[in-house]
């Protein structure tokens, strides 16, 4: 999907849609899987499956506890699902774009470039985590638990210390509040097409299956 | 003694990498542009990256080590002590070859880039590598530091030492000289002969070459005497 304002409905729309009924879970994951290039990326991600693995956790003890776990395991697997597959959509300065087109160059730009700035840091925390991985590595360290607390503390520190190299910049650029910025957009027919499915499936998901579907016994 | 890298080929999007080339034991330089694809060269060789295709074949090499540019990525030890040991120094001698005699107890964190780096560089240098890979070796470092690192690199002779950097003014005696375009390595030769083909050379060896006048070899002594050969 490369219309980013179009994206941004899509994942109000079907997130709402996936809390609301587990109908709309699966209609979610149905619309995930016609676009299934970012879907695939989602789930080669390691750390999507660790999200999922603390949510299979709290399902089976809300399950065994005399609750639906069921549903709450289906309706936030799929959420997680689908922020994954936005994510790996990003490209670098659409969200600027985005903001800017909806809040104005003022409140708008601030609001985007602190959200690249961070989708930016989470990209560069995962290489530096490869890199860190190399090096222990090639000081024959084998990465273990006992190691979490010194590799958390590096990534924190490397961090801190690019935020602070970024707010200087900043600051030297002359930047106070605001900035310019023309947003373009371009949208597809599939664009379109996903758009329109995404909200269908918002009124969907307001219903119970048994209305949408005339079960004949 | 012998790194091979056959029809190696990585891919970054629509951004390829590729090479074909054997390293024998000597110092080897990689230059190129920021971007050119000398980390990517570096990570390959050292077998932290896995190529797309082609493979990457080591040949009675015992000993492999890399050193990323920053320096932090290296910290494992809350102390310099503890991080002199995790490389398998002394710690009290590699201190004070770093000029940091008496600080074994600091935390690494609270020395700045360029002494880390100088710290770092030590400890891997302290060692003798079979196969020793130094990814922008320089970068943060003062003109001392960087003629030290020059040093050092000449007393670790014997193994295969790659070097990769885009460092225009001091830059260590070298065998063999590489080139590293849009992602493409090229094998330039031998020094001094293949100063005329360095298409990256730095301004002030292109200017030399221009005047008709190769220098020895790299090193900061070779470029004055060639200097001064040129005002003959």
């Amino acid at each position: 999907m490369q219309d980013a304002r179009i994206r941004l409905i899509a994942l109000v729309s079907l997130s709402i849609a996936t809390f609301l009924s587990v109908t709309g879970a699966l209609l979610t994951l149905a619309w995930l899987v016609l676009s299934p290039r970012p879907l695939k990326e989602a789930m080669k991600s390691a750390a999507f499956w660790v999200i999922i693995l603390f949510v299979a956790i709290i399902a089976t003890v809300t399950q065994v506890t005399g609750n639906d776990g069921i549903s709450y395991l289906i309706r936030t697997g799929v959420i997680i699902l689908l922020a994954f597959s936005v994510y790996m959509e990003w490209h670098p300065g659409e969200y600027l774009d985005l903001s800017v087109w909806l809040f104005g160059k003022k409140a708008g730009f601030d609001i985007g470039l602190a959200v690249e700035m961070s989708i930016q840091g989470l990209h560069e925390a995962s290489r530096e985590f490869a890199r860190i991985r190399s090096a222990l590595l090639l000081k024959e360290l084998k990465p273990c638990i006992g190691m979490i607390p010194s590799v958390g503390f590096l990534l924190i520190h490397t961090r801190l210390m690019r935020a602070r190299e970024q707010a200087d910049l900043l600051a030297t650029r002359g930047y106070r509040a605001g900035g310019s910025c023309c947003p373009v957009f371009r949208t597809s027919y599939q664009d379109k097409i996903m758009g329109f499915l995404a909200i269908l499936i918002l009124f969907l998901s307001f219903f119970p299956v048994r209305d949408i579907f005339i079960l004949q016994m | 003694m012998k790194l091979s890298l056959s029809a190696v080929e990585w891919h970054a999007g629509s951004w390829k990498f590729r090479a074909d080339a054997t390293f024998t034991p000597g110092v080897h330089l990689v230059s190129g542009r920021v971007g050119s694809g000398k980390t990517t060269l570096a990570l390959l060789s050292a077998r932290q990256l896995q190529p797309d295709a082609g493979t990457v074949v080591c040949e009675d090499i015992r000993s492999c080590t890399l050193s990323f540019q920053y320096p932090e990525y290296h910290i494992t030890g809350s102390t310099l002590y503890e991080e002199a040991e995790s490389y398998g120094v002394d710690p009290f001698a590699a201190c004070a070859r770093a000029g940091l005699a008496g600080r074994d107890e600091e935390d690494p964190f609270r020395l700045s880039r360029g002494e880390l780096k100088w710290f770092q560089l030590t400890c891997l240098l302290m060692r003798r590598w079979d196969l020793l890979i130094l990814d922008e070796p320089f970068s943060a470092l003062d003109c001392r530091g960087k003629l030290a690192v020059c040093r050092a690199i000449e007393e670790n002779r014997g193994g295969i030492v790659l070097v990769s950097t885009h460092e225009q003014y001091i830059l260590p005696k070298t065998d063999f000289l590489w080139e590293m375009m849009s992602g493409e390595l090229t094998l330039r030769g031998t020094l001094p002969d293949a100063i005329s083909t360095w298409e990256s050379a730095p301004a002030l060896v292109r200017r030399l070459r221009e005047q008709g006048v190769l220098p020895a070899n790299l090193t900061r002594d070779d470029i004055l005497e060639a200097a001064c050969r040129m005002h003959e």
